[in-house]
Order: C-alpha cells, then structure tokens, then sequence
C-alpha cells in the first residue's frame, strides 16, 4: 500500500518450528521475511500458530516452560536463536504489545520512561521531556495526555492505555514492533486510532518493520502492506495484502476469507 | 399443561432461592454476633481496668495499681523484631517460588514444607525453640528465642500471602516487562513488587495481629518473668535494657496465661483488663490493614 524506499531485510524466519509440552508442535517449518517500514499482518483462525510464531521474534517463547523453537531466525542478518543470545539486548530493539492494555502502575511519564531510564539511556529532565513528548506524539496520544503526565496510566481509556503501550514502545527506539492482537480488547473508534498509529508509524519513514496479529480480517485490510496466512500450525500463504485478499491461492484462505470458518 | 409445569418450576426455584439466601443470611449474622459478642464481653470486663489510672504507664511490679507498661512494650517488641527477621525472609522466599522456581519435585517439596510448617502446633514450635535456640544455642530465655519461633510459623502465612498477591498481579504486567529487554529481577522489583504491594502490606500486617497475640510458643522461649526495664538504660547489653534482644520478656498474651496460673486477689481484674488492650490492639491490626491496603492501592492507580 505505501511505497517504502527502506526495503531492508530485517527479520527473516528460516524453518521456524515451535513445539509446547515437548510433544505438542504449534508451528511448522515457517520461513518469513519482514522488511523496514512494512506492516506485515499475519492472519488466521484461532490456534492456527500466528500468535506462537509472532512470540518467537522476540524470543518470547523462552519465558514459557517446555517450549522448544526450532530453525533460524535472522535479525539484521545475524541468527538470535540461539543459546547465546542476549535476550535483554535483543528485546530492547524488538517491541511488543499485547493483547490487553499492559500500562505499569505508574505515571503516564514514568511508563514511557521507566525501561529507557533502566536501560541507562537517559541524561537529564531535558532528554527525558523529549522523549516523552516525542513518543507520545508518535503514538498520537499527546495532545489528549500532555496536560496529565504525572497522572496514573491506569486512568486513561482502554484504547488509550493501548496507545501508551505504542508510546513506551516507541520510547525504546526499535525497529521492529510487534502486536499481538492489539485491538481485541478494545472498542471500533479506539481499534480504529491505533490502526492509523500504525500507519502513521509506518510512513514515517524510520524504517519501524511493523508485525500485528489479528484475527479481524479488515484490520488486516487497513493497516497491512503484507499478510501471511497461518492454518494449523502451517504459513500456508503470504504476498502482498492486496493480492492475499484479491487473489487467494490457496483453497484454505479463500475458505478462511470467505467465512467458511475463522 | 407445558405452561402449568413451567410456573410450578419457577414457584418452587423461587422458594428454593428464599431458603438459601435465608439460610446464609442466618450464617453470616451468627458469625457477626459471635464476633460482636466476644468482643462486648471482654471490653465491657476490661474496660474499667483498662482505663484505671496508671494501668497504662506503670510496670507490672507496682504495690498500688500494677499496670502492663513492660508486657505492652515487650508485645511491640517483639513483634517488630518478629517482623524484621520474617518478612525478608518470607519475601525472597515467595519471589523465589514465584518468578523462579522450576516446575519440579523440589520446588513442590518445599511449598509441602512451607505450608506443614503452617500447621504445626505453636506449642510445639516453642518445645523445638526452647531445646534449640535457648539450650543448645545458649542464648537462653530471650526476645531473640521467641521472635525466632514466632518467626518460623510467621514465615508459612507471610510466603502463602505475598506468593497469593505477586500470582494476582495480571501475567500481562511481567511479560510486558520483559519485552522491553528488563531482566526477571528487574520486573521482579520494578512491576510486580509495586503491584503487588498493597496485598503484601494487608498481608503482613494481618500476620502481625496474630503474632501479636501468641502465647504458647513463648512460654518456653521468651519467658513469663515480668521484666524490669530501665527505659533510661544506654548499654545494650543490659539486662534492664527495653532493646537488649538477650534478656526475658514476657509478653500481653502470656501475662494473661500467667495471670491465671497464679490466682491472687485483684488478678482476674488485670486479666480482664489485659485481655480488653490485646484485643483492642489486635483490632487495630486489623483496620491498619484495610486502611493502608486501600491507602496503597489507590496511590498507586491514581496517583
């Protein structure tokens, strides 16, 4: 949909395999390519492993006891699955939001702040006021919080609770984002606030690679430059958002997109 | 014939729904009575006394009017260094099960432990306190001797709590945490143990409230001598010292039990007087626990 000129590959999945309880496989073999500056949807019936393999990108998975992932995964070109790997280092560039709304129980300020700070990256009131006003502008939130920082994050709304999870993603300077789900929990005019968030993010131009699972297909619609299409614990299909939706391959997805069953 | 049947149905789950609300109504008042009365009984005893001049400020030893100034100070004491020796402990314990604690045979080993430990009679932790801590250790009938009981069945309700209130805060919390490139023990710190916190402190204070009124483990470990304190003394060391932790202290519950070991005239009245301060402090605890739980709890979510 946007025509984006930083076409690096930033995340690569090669025979991505995950399996629970050391027996139960999630995943199968999945190979996938995400691009800076992309939004790419990963779509799919429940259970069908798009949140599982959304969760291996950040190695996620490593905090779920008995959970194997198996295969490469190429960030920047360099495999992080592996034994040694910095997971601390590595979070810090790769962000998530989940499903629910995940603001701390501090201030709107102190959320944005509180991993920069941790992570020693922050000099002075100076900076700290820049980052905040500047990631909270990104996540289209200031405007509606900049009079309230010191306020508890609890009080916001829901879909503003979720654009603060944006936000002190955001704050962390990544480049790569992930969503799992972001959107499920919360109300049609919020939902569509954080989708033009993540356009907006996206044709920014800083190149943020862009990864949200959903189980609503027009999200995947409105906010996707690709989709990928899991089914069983298989990537059965992927390309361009249009072509996914214009001209299905596979008989699944023409099945999953025509309501057959999801 | 359908419809007839129908109405029956919702006649007779009607009068069932009557009886069990009744039923529980009943319940729930006999427990409020039973409650209020204890209560009633033993401050409308002990009141009188409670208030008497003196019996507040003089030491137990008076000719004129005995009060309970060295048991009441000895019970906080106590408590407070109950406290210190339980809650960190108690605390690393229940992160440990919590955050890391492998899902295996000992992890579950120990949590058996923790929660036998709960049911051990407290006369028998004192049996075990005065062998161990008194005897063998030497340290003979001390403070020290009885925060250590109290400590060990302190330690399986303070875990069992502050485990209860960091599983309540949402798994949501910590995984956020950790995707921002935190460590466990920086999530641990920095986002649950806040979150968790106004549970933590209810908790912690309830326990106090029981500690506070404990008597059989302290019988064999910290005595029921009627200490001599000197509130002017500046050695540690001294046995006449209120925070020498190596000397006796008898504390309000165990006043009371020795009280009535002894019948002299004039006792029952001390007793009764006695028992009105334990019980008014103990509800104390109580209220201090709701007060600072929801204290806390609104500090942290609206600031």
């Amino acid at each position: 949909m946007s025509d984006t000129t930083q076409n690096e590959a930033l995340l690569t999945t090669r025979n991505v395999t995950v399996t629970y309880d050391l027996t139960h496989e999630a995943l199968h073999k999945t190979d996938l390519t995400f691009k800076g500056g992309e939004v790419t949807a990963l779509i799919g019936p429940s259970g069908c492993g798009k949140s599982t393999f959304l969760r291996c990108l950040n190695l996620m998975n490593r905090e779920i006891p008995k959970c194997r992932v198996g295969g490469e995964i190429f960030y920047h070109g360099r495999n992080i699955n592996t034994k040694t790997e910095n997971l601390f280092e590595l979070r810090k560039s790769i962000g998530m939001v989940f499903q629910q709304p995940t603001p701390f129980r501090k201030s709107i300020r102190e959320n944005i702040l509180f991993a920069p700070k941790k992570h020693g990256r922050l000099h002075g009131k100076d900076e700290e006021d820049e980052l905040v006003e500047t990631s909270l502008k990104q996540a289209a939130l200031w405007d509606e919080v900049k009079d309230k920082l010191k306020q508890s994050a609890h009080a916001l709304s829901g879909g503003q609770q979720q654009r603060l999870c944006i936000a002190r993603t955001l704050a962390m300077k990544p480049d790569v984002i992930l969503y799992d789900e972001p959107c499920s929990a919360l109300d049609p005019i919020s939902t569509f606030t954080i989708e033009e968030t993540i356009r907006s993010i996206a044709e920014a131009g800083a190149g943020i690679c862009q990864i949200i699972v959903t189980h609503n297909m027009e999200q995947a619609g409105r906010v996707s430059d690709r989709t990928a299409f899991f089914y069983m614990g298989d990537m059965v299909e992927t390309g361009t958002t249009q072509q996914i939706f214009s001209a299905p391959k596979d008989q699944r997805l023409s099945d999953y997109l025509t309501g057959r069953f999801g | 014939m359908a419809n007839r049947n129908l109405d029956a149905h919702v006649k007779r789950i009607g009068l069932q729904n009557k009886i069990a609300t009744g039923i529980l109504t009943c319940i729930v008042g006999f427990v409020l009575v039973l409650l209020a009365a204890i209560v009633v009984y033993i401050l409308v005893q002990g009141a009188g006394k409670a208030l008497s001049p003196g019996f507040l400020t003089n030491p137990s030893t008076d000719d004129v009017a005995p009060g309970i100034l060295y048991q009441l100070f000895d019970s906080f004491y106590m408590l407070l260094i109950t406290l210190v020796i339980s809650v960190p402990i108690s605390l690393g314990a229940a992160i440990f099960l919590v955050e890391y604690a492998p899902d295996n045979w000992i992890t579950s080993a120990a949590s058996t432990a923790i929660e036998t430990l709960s049911s051990l009679p407290s006369i028998v932790v004192g049996m075990f306190g005065s062998l161990f801590f008194v005897v063998t250790l030497g340290w003979g009938i001390s403070i020290i001797a009885g925060a250590l009981a109290l400590t060990m069945f302190n330690i399986p309700i303070l875990v069992r709590t502050i485990q209860q209130a960091l599983e309540d805060v949402p798994r949501s919390q910590h995984d956020a945490a950790l995707a921002m490139g935190l460590t466990r023990w920086e999530t641990t710190v920095n986002v649950m143990l806040p979150a968790a916190m106004p549970a933590i402190v209810t908790g912690i204070v309830i326990s106090a409230g029981r500690v506070f009124g404990e008597a059989a483990a302290l019988i064999f470990t910290s005595g029921s001598a009627a200490a001599r304190l000197n509130f002017a003394s500046t050695n540690l060391a001294s046995p006449t010292n209120p925070f020498n932790i190596f000397r006796p202290a008898e504390t309000l519950a165990v006043h009371i039990w020795k009280l009535k070991m002894e019948p002299t005239p004039g006792n029952d009245e001390i007793v009764w007087g006695t028992a009105a301060v334990l019980l008014v402090c103990v509800l104390l605890f109580n209220v201090l626990a709701r007060v600072l739980g929801k204290f806390l709890a609104r500090r942290l979510t609206a600031e």
